[in-house]
């Protein structure tokens, strides 16, 4: 049994074998394909002492896996982990709320968890009877072996999972009676709580030996059973990362409805509006300034001039957030990643296009010239152009996406849950997915103001810079906070795409509001300095586009950036999926 | 008569799913331009053959892809010793006789293309054959039928709103489990357990969609899949070379799915 073997040796004679993480992809695309069932995996790290974990566990909706089962040879190990996963999709689909721990014994406890470990199983195959051939290869006991407890308990798991086993011993016989008498029944988890309490006491009875301390639930794919017991305690500590806690398990809705499953996971998630009063001290003194301040101009409409070196812009870094925390963007996104990864590798390759009516070209037009012979037989002038080129279209542009990260952004987007600046990064994230596939050149700056002395830049991603864990962190990191002048970081943004040498470039915003700063007050300003801004881009050869968060958004964005520059969208909510199709539009 | 050739003699097997074809008689009658909608491989085609040999009318299909021009449509002036001859293309021939003409997978059409249909689908029902310059008043009996699979072309390959509003829609699906484990044993020969089994197969490529797949396994593949079962291949080699392999080169969500399918098999 692979856990003796573990128990001969120090652990760390053996070398890890087949890890978790090579086989992960593949076996939560299983746990789809069986139940829709999406659930969070984490990686299980070792215990206060030190030992690494030796079985799965499940706790608040997650999974968590070791990363390797020890002593487990590299092709059992990939069977092991299938078999671990789906015995924990078969917990979540098919176990109930926690059973009451209380006034019963440890044996009971455990007897209680075996039965209903069967029982998950039984229903599991009753859906998939070819799941017992994953099962059953690690239900190793012998009806020989010995009569201590945890061998007795190892023989009754396996006596009933395994249709071919003989086992005469009378407890073990009596288990599997009861359990198959109640087939019925199977669909009912008070079913495993009166089963298994019997058991636990008929096995106490017995006065065979148990250490509940040592025990160590068999075979070695079934996961500890602690999250099916309710101890009366105080929940655990949810991991750090609460966000995931929330992550829905059935991917059903997600698909009839997209959004909704989000907003649910926002309840918990929201990150805390930052209040324009209580950001400014502390985001402008802790975040490192990158670069040496640059001074840009701005226009004033009242008296019609540039104010020259009006205003201040600083690049600054902030403090960088867990690049994982983008991963996990892309997976609860899944799907709109896939779709885009479709529609991305048909926009990369440079697709031949067929030019008709061409005055020279390497073939005929054929319906060209045959019009051409129509006229001239009536006796009219013919089109000479009857030829037909082949060309291939290359992509050549780069792409610049500002981010407005102001204040407002912290709060809440329509329908409650998660913030502004959450949809954005997440929309950021499948950008940066996209176009990293694609192949053009592109950068994510982010931007806010405090007074014209203090306008802040942020290089999430430069041009330059690969899209890499750094540049995720980056993203990741991202506050809300201060206000918005917008004028000033187009231009700036404008004179880092100018930098690029392609063909064609162009400038994606997403904002939330109306351009304003505190030492403003005439609304008109500020709008008109961006408008001013984005001419200014054009005239360059810069194309700007905006995609407006703010539904009533249409009259001061089309102000801005021209009626035909314009997206607004409705629902802040949609921005993740919108924004990487509306790039691939534009460019293609 | 012309379109002869075109005329369906024999019932083609068909079954309904939910009210579709009481629908397009309805639609028929009126001579509604009707779109109908789906994913591939769940019954479009089989559905309007069907309807054509009930209402009797020939059926000229179209499969419309990117290189097609509106002369392959409408028709073009030919050459002959003679002189030019004008040649009907299959939609006017279908306008001028009164067949329903089918252009499947429209949206593979360019745009400059498909505005050709525009005056057939309004109260006109005419058809302009600029460079002949003729106008074709539609015969009483010809409708236009397109299919339309929305979310499997790019964003970039959408129909244009304009067209778009001159059709009602009829929606297909994969049907109910048991409708499509009848269609199933109906077209590939398996009995009726093997067909559940297969239909329940699909189900977990279907799941995968957006999670890997693109799409899930369609009725015509699990009719592939039967029909190399009946001749005696197992099950399990018969899912493989017609599901698996097909639908993805992606080893993990392969491996997810192939899985899968051993899972469903006892
Ligand atoms: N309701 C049904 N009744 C009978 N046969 C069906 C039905 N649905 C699907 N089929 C079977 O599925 C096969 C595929 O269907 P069909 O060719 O009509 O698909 P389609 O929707 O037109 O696909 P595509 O969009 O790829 O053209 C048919 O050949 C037929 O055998
Ligand atoms: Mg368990």
């Amino acid at each position: 049994m692979p856990d003796d073997q573990s128990r001969q040796f120090p652990a760390d004679q053996f070398p890890a074998d087949t890890a978790f993480s090579s086989v992960e992809r593949r076996l939560v695309a299983y746990l789809v394909a069986l139940w829709r069932l999406r659930v969070p995996i984490r990686h299980a790290k070792p215990d206060a002492a030190g030992n690494p974990p030796r079985r799965v566990s499940l706790s608040d909706g997650l999974i968590w896996m070791p990363g390797t089962f020890r002593g487990v040879d590299g092709h059992r190990s990939g069977a092991l982990f299938r078999a671990a996963l789906v015995h924990a999709g078969a917990h979540l689909r098919f176990t109930g709320p926690r059973f009451p721990a209380a006034g019963l014994k440890p044996l009971q406890l455990a007897l209680v968890s075996l039965i209903e470990d069967a029982r998950v199983e039984q229903l599991a195959m009753r859906e998939h009877p070819g799941l017992l051939r994953v099962w059953r290869p690690f239900h190793v006991a012998e009806p020989d072996g010995a009569g201590t407890a945890p061998a007795l308990m190892a023989r009754l798991a396996r006596a009933l999972i395994d249709p071919d086993y003989r086992d005469d011993d009378a407890w073990v016989a009596k288990g599997r009676r009861l359990f198959f008498a109640a087939e019925s029944d199977w669909h009912s988890p008070a079913l495993s709580r009166r089963i298994g309490g019997l058991l636990g006491n008929d096995l106490g009875q017995m006065r065979v030996q148990f250490n509940s301390k040592d025990h160590v639930v068999e075979p070695a794919y079934r996961d500890d059973n602690i999250g099916l017991w309710d101890h009366g305690e105080a929940p655990p500590s949810p991991p750090s990362d609460a966000e995931t806690v929330f992550e829905a398990f059935r991917t059903e809705q997600e698909e009839r409805d997209r959004g909704r499953p989000d907003d649910q996971v926002g309840e918990g998630a929201t990150p805390a509006r930052l209040s324009a009063t209580d950001v400014p001290a502390r985001a402008v003194g802790e975040e490192e300034i990158t670069a040496p301040p640059v001074r840009y101009p701005e226009w004033d409409y009242r008296v019609g001039i540039d104010r020259p070196d009006w205003v201040v812009l600083n690049e600054r870094r902030s403090e960088p957030g867990d690049p994982a925390a983008i991963a996990r963007i892309v997976e609860r996104h899944q799907a709109t990643a896939d779709r885009l990864t479709a529609l991305v590798r048909s926009a990369k390759v440079s697709r031949p296009v067929r030019l008709r009516r061409q005055p020279e070209g390497d073939r005929m037009d054929l319906d060209a010239c045959i019009d051409a012979m129509v006229s001239h037989r009536r006796g009219e002038a013919p089109d000479p152009r009857v030829h037909e080129v082949l060309v291939r279209r290359n992509r050549d542009l780069s792409v610049l996406l500002l981010l407005d990260v102001s204040a407002s952004t912290g709060d809440p987007v329509a329908g409650g849950g998660r913030s502004v600046l959450s949809v954005e990064r997440e929309a950021a994230t499948l950008f940066a997915q996209a176009l990293d596939g694609l192949g053009d050149p592109f950068a994510i700056h982010a931007f806010r103001s405090n007074g014209r002395q203090d306008v802040s830049y942020y290089r999430i991603k430069a041009f330059r810079q690969p899209y890499d864990d750094a540049a995720r962190g980056r993203l990741a990191g991202l506050k809300a906070g201060l206000s918005t002048r917008l004028g000033t970081a187009l231009r700036h943004a404008g004179r880092l795409l100018e930098r690029q040498a392609t063909h064609r470039r162009l400038l994606l915003v997403v904002t939330d509001g109306e351009p304003s700063d505190i030492d403003v007050a005439d609304r008109r300003y500020l709008l008109d300095d961006a408008r001013r801004a984005v001419l200014g881009l054009a005239a360059r050869g810069i194309d700007c586009f905006v995609i407006g968060l703010d539904p009533q958004g249409r009259d001061y964005l089309t102000r801005m950036f021209g009626a035909r520059n314009v997206m607004v969208i409705d629902r802040a909510d949609k921005l993740p999926e919108v924004l990487p199709t509306f790039y691939l539009r534009l460019s293609t | 008569m012309a379109l002869d050739a075109h005329r369906i003699p024999e019932e083609p097997y068909y079954r309904p799913v939910a009210g579709e074809v009481a629908l397009f008689e309805a639609a028929y009658a009126a001579r509604m331009p009707m779109m109908l909608k789906g994913p591939t491989g769940c019954g479009k085609t089989r559905f309007i053959e069907h309807m054509a040999w009930r209402l009797g009318r020939p059926l000229v299909t179209v499969a419309c892809h990117e290189d097609m021009t509106a002369s392959d449509l409408v028709g073009r002036f030919l050459l002959d010793p003679g002189g030019t001859v004008w040649h009907d293309g299959p939609l006017t021939q279908a306008v001028r006789h009164g067949a329903i003409c089918y252009l499947d997978e429209i949206v593979e059409a360019r745009q400059d293309t498909t505005v050709v249909i525009h005056p057939l689908t309004d109260a006109r029902r005419i058809l302009p054959l600029e460079k002949r310059n003729e106008l074709v008043q539609a015969h009483p009996d010809f409708q236009l039928v397109i299919s339309y699979n929305p979310g499997y072309q790019s964003v970039l390959k959408d129909l244009k709103e304009s067209t778009k509003q001159r059709f009602a829609a009829i929606e297909f699906g994969y049907p109910n489990a048991t409708v499509e484990a009848e269609i199933v044993a109906h077209e590939s020969g398996v009995d009726a357990n093997v067909a559940a089994l297969l239909v329940r197969i699909a189900a977990s490529s279907r799941n995968l969609k957006g999670h890997g797949l693109q799409e899930g396994v369609s009725t015509r593949m699990l009719i592939h899949a039967g029909r190399l079962a009946a001749q005696g291949i197992a099950l399990e080699t018969a899912c493989r070379i017609a599901l698996v392999l097909p639908i993805t080169d992606d080893a993990d969500v392969r491996d997810a799915f192939s899985a899968a399918v051993s899972a469903a098999i006892a």
